[in-house]
């Protein structure tokens, strides 16, 4: 008996904030890689009497993202608290928010094979971080450990969540969905989304529904700590779930863990899932209340957004998809090409400059590209001369680097790289391709007797003199400047080869 | 000049003119204290050293011409729930027994900058659940006026050093009465100010919502004062209104009640209510009219049938919650066992006394799933419903008129095995609180058996003002209380 089945996946995403201080308390946030437990104060630490005073910066940025999302902004929204023991939660409960979060129902685009799919956003909500901690045991579990230590550095530190709907159908679509969310955060400010130092953490739903209309139980799968790993585990859980509900068997509603190194999920333990949270409002805080004009604010702050850029770039310029989603990757190189182009230079040129030699120089320095030491203006300005044929492809690199490394402006790198602004004379020209022509009579000869039908000779020569001149003509001048010397040559009264 | 029977605004005033040394004050409140604390134990903490110190400090301000402040001098105790720097906050509990905060609860950062000295932290029932300050780690406190007596609670540690003249002004907290309860049972004043008047930062939280600090005094003059000094904006609250505060004092100084409407509660004053306490009622309810006000009468009909049970829904599901951080982890008391969770249960099972664990109990039930909707949701708006009906009866009445407890003090032991009992001395107290309203415990004389009277005052939000006239009025007919056992204040 065999059964088709479709794979039905929604992702809980949680960001961190890109806040100074932490939510409730002026804590800094810069923990990673600090001593544990320097940067924590009574109300991270839930010291008894201490109250949460409310971030105002990490309400404007989770509004900032579901706006972004095309999301509604509850006007009203509070915050509840979950509550549960555990020793990296040092109150004892989480702040959080359940029945009004910050804001709902929005959506964000994502590209399969070039194919554009729409998934759905059910809500963003605040809240808080929890602790870490260092199991003792070998394992590094918290069950059979003689000892374990907690860190209250990172807890308190404002997160989004951002559930989405069941809305992705495959491992890929996932991934695709989790760059999504990672670029927009990017694009918008509202987190650095770095997965591996814990900035973005995903959580994974994931079902089957079979073609018979019946459905397989969800099974919620963490620790998926990188991309990788949680296409992985939506991969392995795939077959799992399937090959269970083939044999007739029934999927187990659970969470599971992912390990990375088996590379399966396994159950967690019973007693970790029993929980009854014991939601109630958190009557330390009052309500958030949004007004109209802070929405409109925050959402002239909002720049073209990544998927808009992509469509715009491939439409307006031409670009191909990989080149339009390579260049909109990130905001700061977005940015860098549209100053390019808007300095006059062929918008092609600009993209392929940009995604190879800049893209390398970022990569290279760790800089962003609003921090190159030359402005896009500066660099638009290089790539005008070039199709102008005042400089050619690589003295145009040779140029580039100068302005790169020594940070100097167009005309004061083209004089360190030895090319003269004003191109070669054509003087200098003639002379240089005597001196090739002198120094290659047997090609020249040829090509005077006509015995050069393809122009290989000649393409050759041309090549000699670009390298002479340092690539300071465009090449068609090269090309008839030869022309001209050598018809020269063959007038009898030219001198003798 | 001598210090005896003087009031908080007196003290100050003769600190601040060089007439009486702050520290001079301060040793004869430690004296009387000391001669008291074994009959009374009103006290879980006397901080002698740091007040001494405190006390000079005042001194050489007034000795160098600088502004000592309007309690320049004047001993006062906090209820031991709030946070003091570096002086043990037990909160009446094993749990914290020996927990010494990093930080000062915001009145008590007021308090030092009025140039008022803290003497010392008062027993209090654990964690502020009770009615007698029986429930307390610490042992019980006795009623100075009776000491067979309770004093109540559960701010009865801060209700009897007032009255014992240990200090002519102390800190307690209200969640449901637990500052108008002691004041009635010790024969003081206490006044529970609007929530969201007084800063909560520093006070170890009961039950979020309802919690809020205030005075106890003999004098209406001192309420005032105190209230000028600790009901200031503080940032750190944000429950605490960012809005302007009148000058309590100067109300205080020249009341007037022309033309106010007093609404009495008429069904608060059957057979259940003791009937001298019903007499001190239509005692102040004749003074009043006679004094200009006009008379009223109000019903509060669903808080009397919903009040109990709501606020014993409400309070304990949010204790459950701010109390669940005492799992010995961090701070405060730790039982070590062989894993996490019986690390946990013995901690917890041993640091909390019975009231403790019983309303843990009861609130973490009142959350969980399944039952959350039938009790907590369902008190909530039984909440609403109180509010709505003090609102309507503040549309006939601007000051309400009522008993603060029905029964005179209660001996010791009396209710410690019935909780059903106990809980009904905060019957007319707690709906003030889940209304968010002020409310406030006048002196109304002593009874035949010299136990004291009192009268409960409440008026709209944010109108604690009205209060402080209204019992300054009352005070011109009952009189001032005077501290029992012969007190220094
Ligand atoms: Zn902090």
């Amino acid at each position: 008996m065999t059964r088709a089945f479709e794979t039905v996946i929604g992702l809980e995403v949680h960001v961190q904030l890109a806040t100074e201080t932490k939510l409730f308390c002026s804590c800094p946030t810069s923990y990673i890689g600090k001593e544990p437990n320097s940067m924590v104060c009574p109300v991270c630490l839930g010291l008894p009497g201490t109250l949460p005073s409310l971030n105002g910066r990490a309400v404007e940025l989770g509004i900032t993202a579901a706006l972004a999302m095309g999301c509604s902004i509850n006007r009203n929204s509070r915050f509840h608290r979950k509550n549960y023991f555990y020793p990296d939660l040092p109150k004892a409960f989480q702040i959080s928010q359940y029945d009004l979060p910050l804001a709902v129902c929005g959506s964000i685009p994502i590209f399969i094979g070039g194919r554009k799919k729409i998934i759905g956003i059910t809500r963003l909500h605040l809240e808080e971080d929890a602790g870490k901690l260092v199991h003792g045991s070998s394992d590094g579990r918290l069950s059979g450990t003689s000892f374990s230590l907690v860190d209250y550095n990172r807890a308190g530190i404002p997160l989004a969540e951002i559930v989405s709907e069941p809305d992705l159908s495959s491992p890929e679509e996932a991934r695709e969905y989790v760059l999504a969310i990672r670029r927009l955060v990017r694009y918008l400010g509202v987190s650095d989304g770095d997965m591996e130092s814990g900035s973005l953490r995903v959580d994974a739903n994931i079902s089957q529904k079979c073609t018979d209309g019946r459905w397989g139980n969800r099974v919620e799968i963490k620790n998926l700590n990188s991309v990788r790993a949680m296409e992985r585990a939506l991969e392995h859980e795939t077959v799992r779930q399937r090959d269970i509900l083939s044999g007739g068997g029934a999927v187990k509603q659970e969470t599971r863990h992912w390990d990375d190194v088996a590379g399966s999920t396994r159950p967690t333990r019973g007693k970790e899932e029993a929980h009854d949270y014991r939601y109630f409002p958190e009557p330390d805080l009052p309500a958030i209340v949004v007004c109209d004009p802070m929405v409109r604010r925050l959402e002239e702050g909002i720049p073209e957004l990544p998927w808009a850029k992509r469509e715009r770039f491939e439409m307006e310029w031409g670009l191909d998809p990989m080149d339009s989603t390579a260049l909109s990757e990130r905001l700061d190189v977005a940015e860098f090409l549209e100053g390019v182009v808007a300095a006059g230079a062929d918008s092609g040129i600009s993209a392929n400059w940009v995604r190879t030699d800049i893209m390398r120089i970022l990569k290279e320095t760790g800089l962003k590209a609003d921090e190159l030491p030359f402005t896009p203006e500066a660099l638009g300005d290089l790539l005008v001369k070039i199709s102008k044929g005042v400089l050619s492809n690589t003295a145009a690199k040779d140029v580039l680097e100068q302005m790169y490394r020594k940070g100097l402006d167009v005309a004061a790198a083209m004089n360190a790289a030895g090319v003269d602004p004003g191109g070669i004379s054509e003087g200098t020209l003639e002379g240089v391709i005597r001196k090739v022509l002198e120094a290659n009579p047997v090609e020249a000869g040829l090509i005077l007797s006509g015995e050069d039908p393809s122009g290989k000779k000649k393409k050759f020569l041309q090549g000699l003199v670009m390298r002479e001149i340092r690539g300071q003509s465009p090449v068609q001048d090269v090309a008839s400047m030869m022309d001209k010397v050598m018809g020269e040559m063959k007038k009898p009264n030219g001198s003798s080869v | 000049m001598k210090f005896d029977g003087l009031d908080a605004s007196q003290t100050a005033s003769a600190v601040a003119k060089g007439e009486l040394s702050a520290v001079d004050v301060v040793t004869a409140s430690l004296q009387r204290i000391k001669r008291l604390e074994p009959q009374l134990n009103a006290l879980i903490t006397v901080m002698e050293h740091e007040a001494l110190e405190r006390a000079a400090l005042v001194d050489l301000k007034v000795a160098s011409g600088g502004d000592p402040g309007p309690l320049a001098g004047v001993p006062v105790i906090v209820k031991d729930n709030m946070c003091t720097h570096g002086v043990r906050t037990s909160c009446g509990s094993r749990m914290l027994e020996k927990w010494v905060p990093p930080y000062d609860a915001s009145v008590v950062g007021y308090l030092q900058c009025a140039g008022a000295v803290i003497i010392g932290k008062s027993n209090m029932d654990e964690f502020a659940m009770g009615s007698s300050t029986e429930h307390s780690a610490f042992g019980p406190t006795s009623n100075p006026i009776d000491t067979s007596r309770v004093p109540g609670g559960s701010s009865g540690g801060s209700a009897a050093s007032v009255a014992a003249g240990y200090v002519p002004l102390a800190l307690g907290s209200d969640t449901g009465g637990s500052i108008r309860q002691p004041a009635a049972f010790c024969g003081v004043h206490g006044l529970k100010p609007t929530y969201g008047l007084v800063s909560r930062w520093g006070l170890v939280a009961f039950a979020s919502s309802l919690d809020q600090i205030g005075p106890f005094a003999r004098s209406v003059a001192d309420i005032a004062l105190a209230m000028d000094v600790i009901a200031v904006p503080d940032p750190r609250d944000p429950t605490c209104s960012r809005g302007e505060r009148p000058s309590f004092r100067n109300l205080a100084e020249s009341p007037d009640l022309k033309g106010m409407r007093i609404g009495v509660v008429r069904e608060f004053l059957g057979d259940s209510l003791h009937p001298d306490l019903r007499q001190a009622i239509s005692e102040a309810e004749s003074f009043l009219a006679s004094s200009g006000c006009g008379i009223v009468d109000i019903s509060l009909a669903d808080s009397a049938s919903f009040g109990l049970p709501c606020y014993y829904i409400i309070a304990p599901a949010e204790a459950s919650s701010n109390l669940a951080r005492f799992d010995g982890v961090r701070y405060g008391h730790r039982e070590d066992a062989e894993n996490l969770v019986c690390q946990y249960t013995r901690t917890r099972a041993t640091g909390f006394g019975e009231e403790v664990k019983r309303r843990i109990l009861t609130g973490t039930f009142a959350l969980s799933s399944g039952y959350y909707d039938a009790y907590y949701l369902t008190a909530l708006k039984a909440r609403k419903k109180i509010s709505d009906e003090f609102e309507r009866a503040f549309s006939s009445a601007d000051i309400i008129l009522m008993p603060a407890t029905p029964s005179l003090p209660f001996r010791k032991g009396e209710l410690m095995d019935d909780p059903i009992s106990m809980y009904m001395s905060d019957v007319f107290t707690l709906p003030v609180n889940l209304a968010g309203l002020p409310g406030m415990t006048v002196y109304a004389g002593l009874n035949a058996e010299g136990l004291p009277l009192s009268v409960q005052i409440v008026a709209p939000r944010w109108e604690d003002s009205r209060l402080i006239n209204c019992a300054a009025v009352l005070e011109q007919h009952f009189g001032r209380p005077s501290s029992a056992m012969g007190g220094v204040y």
